[in-house]
């Protein structure tokens, strides 16, 4: 399809630059997590995430799942949203990965299909729960961190636990520029779907999507320069400075056990 | 490729964290002194860079689109260590921020794409156009390889990871912990979609943009001016030949059995070696191997006999992928020590 | 050649600017060519010119940004050379009294939060904490952008950025503030916006250099023009026929600009 191509980029750009809003809101909404300090959220969700990974019950996981579950409902995020983002995505992509291993594990056979030799076997059927759930979990609970923080405190988060500071300066600025990228491929995507009339074979396209890519790279060359200078006019000289100003509240006091606990109980009851 | 939470167990996650970390550590202290310069929003923006190309879609030949990940230009453009953070910083908001990717399958992801990719782009673009005019038809099937290269070993460093797990990490009654299949089933999978789709599209990508670049902002890609370099005749039909033979060689195990005329003393003396012979040749083979073929056959045990290293792998096809190229790289290297030499008697003989 | 007005008789300070014969070029395209100017403080000058004139160039001169091929570019009689802004007081001196707001707010934005973007220049500078919020939250105040301090910089709109990018120079205080075409691409009430800022923020000891080609707000912004061309008379602003030399007018639309 001519313009096919155009118009998923497009249509990818147009929903990545959403995604970054909307985590924006969503991470200034007024629900539990987003009342937590970020250092507390940061420890607590990865280790929980790292409990999910070492866990090798079901059960444990699907508990861990719910315990995700609680946490969204409570934060006043869109389970619909988070379906549509996290949900659905990581169940059809694990679907499909993990569907095979149904018929490849070798094992106690379950269930002999009638064609063919394929066999669904105990050990197989087991795998596979145990990846999609495991996966889906896990995906929950980052999306979690991401949604209820807005990204400048992330960052000063990781900070807190001695990142370095060039490291934490770069992502800030990286993701400031992603943004400013999309919006001006978006734009330059756009404006070319408009001016579309006819078919475009297929090595034209691979041109054209060069050519953009091209032109975004010498835009990109273009603006570090004057990033630069705008950063020399307001003092820069190579060291990298942010305030940080971070302080336990309530909220904190009783979130930190209760994580600790809940990763503890995943732990131990997953071995 | 950016493999997602829940894959890979723990303890290889710790590992390729641990792997990534000197690498990091290193390019950070690497660039540091240009980080003071103008060097930090360049490598902000050209993270910010490799990240939306992530989203370009490319259409390929056969109506399917595919991904470039970027590592091929970055590591062209920015050098092997700055490449590196680069791609490292994309693929951390891609986790952290897209949820694309796992965030404690970053160290592998950065590992696989950032670190392996990045020099592995270096490495075979710095090698497939040296020495060549500034201008030529060369340096862009280098650039091309070097997409195409890195995105590949990325794969299958990726492969390798995914394949290990169920060896390593199932429980009792034997069903895999994480990614359940064997390096047997991970790799082709994986290495096929990243042969074909994937790997055309990064080395489409990668020599667009070298070919882009070298027309409006030459200076980027430390290209020396025209008057000091010896142009030597672009050879790049023969590179693009080795490479697809180099990738093609575990077809070669799909042929089965051995090449006409390359069977081992043993062949001889076993019944169903014996009967692959007859039916190549259309001729009964001799009762035992010919004597010569026996003594001279010992007189050179090879390094990986049978083109499957000893490796706990018992993936056959790994195995002659594995050779085919350490073989390819000797061979490379070889060629590039004899050019190298040639260069220097040449000078030697101008003076 | 490039032109410049005769200048008021002010009182006999060193000026804060002395460019004397001044020349740069792009990858070898000439951007100035011999440009010498006087600025003295407590000035607000508007520095006009068409696109391409050279005015971007001479401001990132005058804000130690570039260095000319040949001549000088002194602030206060200190010649600003790298290797004088290699000297850390020199340089932290310099920075904290001249700053500049650049044509496109996006390069000057590039802080998470509106509140980081406006503490980053006394972030490099070394300023106390306490210090900082302080001036940060009056600087927000002063310019009506505090219901934005969380906000992230690439969510505001085309007016609200610039006003950030200002703030951002102005935290630091400076005695002289350079713009370069600070009402391109805003609308009427932006740019209005933009005007009554810079009219309130001069109080008689700040020098204003703005560069632009908008004729119709100098009166406001400024009591001098210096018109950069390669022509080779010089009469004040009112002289049509310099405007249209200059190409800042054409013959149909005769702009009436009073000082």
């Amino acid at each position: 399809m001519s313009r096919g191509v155009i118009a998923k980029t497009l249509h990818e750009f147009t929903n990545a630059l959403e995604r970054t809003l909307i985590s924006e809101d969503s991470a200034h909404g007024r629900g539990l997590l987003q009342s937590l300090d970020p250092r507390v959220k940061l420890v607590g969700l990865l280790a929980l995430v790292v409990s999910a990974s070492l866990s090798r019950k079901l059960v444990v996981l699907g508990v861990l799942f719910g315990l995700g579950l609680a946490l969204a409902l409570a934060s006043r995020l869109s389970l619909f949203s988070l379906a549509k983002t996290v949900w659905l995505v990581a169940f059809g992509f694990t679907f499909m990965i993990a569907a095979p291993a149904l018929f490849l594990v070798p094992g106690q056979v379950l269930y002999k299909l009638p064609l063919g030799s394929l066999t669904i076997t105990a050990q197989g059927l087991h795998g596979a729960l145990l990846l999609m759930v495991r996966v889906e979990t896990a995906m929950t609970l980052s999306a979690l961190l991401v949604l209820t923080t807005p990204w400048m405190q992330l960052l000063k988060a990781l900070r807190a636990f001695a990142a370095p500071v060039e490291v934490i300066a770069l992502l800030a600025m990286t993701h400031r520029y992603i943004v400013l990228l999309m919006e001006t491929a978006n734009a330059i995507f756009e404006s070319r779907q408009s001016r579309l009339v006819g078919r475009l074979s297929g090595r034209e396209q691979r041109r054209l999507m060069v050519n953009t890519s091209g032109v975004l790279l010498s835009k990109t060359m273009e603006m570090g320069d004057q990033v630069f200078q705008a950063m020399q006019s307001r003092g820069f000289r190579g060291d990298v400075k942010l305030l940080t100003d971070f302080h336990l509240r309530r909220a904190d006091y009783l979130a930190i056990p209760g994580f600790a606990v809940a990763v503890a109980a995943a732990v131990l009851a997953g071995r | 490729m950016h493999i997602p939470d829940g894959y890979l167990s723990p303890s290889t996650c710790a590992a390729m964290y641990v792997a990534s970390a000197p690498w990091w550590w290193s390019a950070l202290r690497r660039t540091r002194r240009k980080l003071l310069g103008r060097g930090l929003p360049q490598l902000a923006l050209f993270a910010a860079f490799s990240f939306v190309t992530m989203m370009f879609n490319l259409p390929l030949p056969g109506g399917t689109t595919g991904h470039a990940v970027g590592m091929g230009i970055a590591a062209i453009v920015l050098g092997p260590w700055a490449s590196l953070l680069a791609i490292s910083f994309a693929l951390t908001i891609q986790a952290l921020f897209f949820g694309d990717g796992g965030i404690t399958t970053l160290g592998a992801n950065c590992f696989n794409m950032a670190i392996a990719g990045s020099f592995a782009a270096w490495g075979i673009y710095s090698l497939l156009s040296h020495g060549a005019a500034p201008d030529s038809r060369r340096r862009v099937v280098a650039a091309a390889l070097a997409g195409y290269g890195a995105i590949n070993l990325s794969a299958l460093l990726a492969a390798i990871e995914f394949g290990i797990q169920p060896m390593l990490f199932h429980d009792a009654s034997g069903a895999p912990l994480y990614a359940p299949y064997p390096l047997r089933i991970a790799i082709p999978a994986m290495m096929i979609g990243h042969l074909t789709i994937a790997g055309i599209a990064e080395a489409v990508m990668c020599a667009g943009l070298f070919t882009y670049l070298r027309r409006n902002e030459p200076a980027l890609l430390h290209l020396p001016s025209l008057s000091e370099v010896n142009a030597p005749r672009p050879v790049s039909g023969l590179w693009a030949t080795l490479a697809v033979v180099l990738l093609l060689t575990p077809l070669g195990i799909l042929a089965g059995g051995a090449a006409w005329g390359e069977w081992a003393a043993k062949d001889f003396s076993t019944a169903a070696a014996r009967a692959q012979i007859a039916a190549v040749s259309h001729a009964a083979p001799p009762a035992s191997a010919p004597t010569g073929l026996a003594r001279l056959a010992t007189l050179w045990t090879a390094p990986i006999p049978d083109y499957a290293p000893h490796l706990a792998i018992k993936s056959a096809a790994f195995g002659y992928l594995l050779s085919a190229l350490f073989g390819v790289g000797l061979i490379l290297s070889a060629a590039w020590i004899a050019q190298r030499l040639w260069l220097l008697a040449s000078q030697r003989r101008v003076q | 050649m490039t032109v410049i007005l005769p200048t008021y008789e002010l009182d006999s300070a060193s000026p804060e600017f002395a460019i004397d014969n001044a020349h740069f070029a792009y990858e070898g395209v000439a951007a100035l060519q011999g440009l010498s100017l006087e600025v003295r403080a407590g000035e607000r000058i508007a520095l006009l010119g068409a696109n391409g004139s050279g005015k971007s160039t001479l401001l990132r001169l005058m804000d130690g940004l570039l260095f000319p091929s040949e001549g000088t570019v002194r602030f206060r009689g200190a010649a600003l050379t790298e290797d004088a802004l290699e000297n850390d007081a020199f340089s932290h001196n310099f920075r904290r009294r001249v700053g500049l707001v650049f044509q496109n707010p996006d390069v000057q934005l590039f802080n998470p939060t509106v509140f980081d973007e406006v503490a980053f220049g006394p972030l490099q500078l070394g300023w106390k904490r306490e210090e900082i919020l302080e001036r940060v939250h009056a600087t927000l105040a002063w310019i009506g952008a505090e219901h934005l301090k969380d906000r992230a910089p690439y969510r505001l709109s085309g007016g609200e950025k610039k006003r950030v990018a200002i703030a951002s120079v102005i935290v630091l205080d400076p005695d002289v503030l350079l713009l370069d075409e600070p009402t391109a691409a805003l609308d009427p009430r932006s740019q209005n916006q933009v005007v009554e800022l810079l009219e309130s923020w001069n109080n008689g000891r700040k020098t204003i250099i703005s560069a632009t080609h908008q004729l119709d707000i100098l009166g406001d912004i400024a009591e001098r023009a210096v018109v950069i061309e390669r022509a080779t008379s010089a009469e004040m602003l009112e002289d049509s026929d310099l405007l249209e030399a200059a190409n800042l007018i054409q013959p149909r639309r005769r702009a009436r600009v009073s000082l």
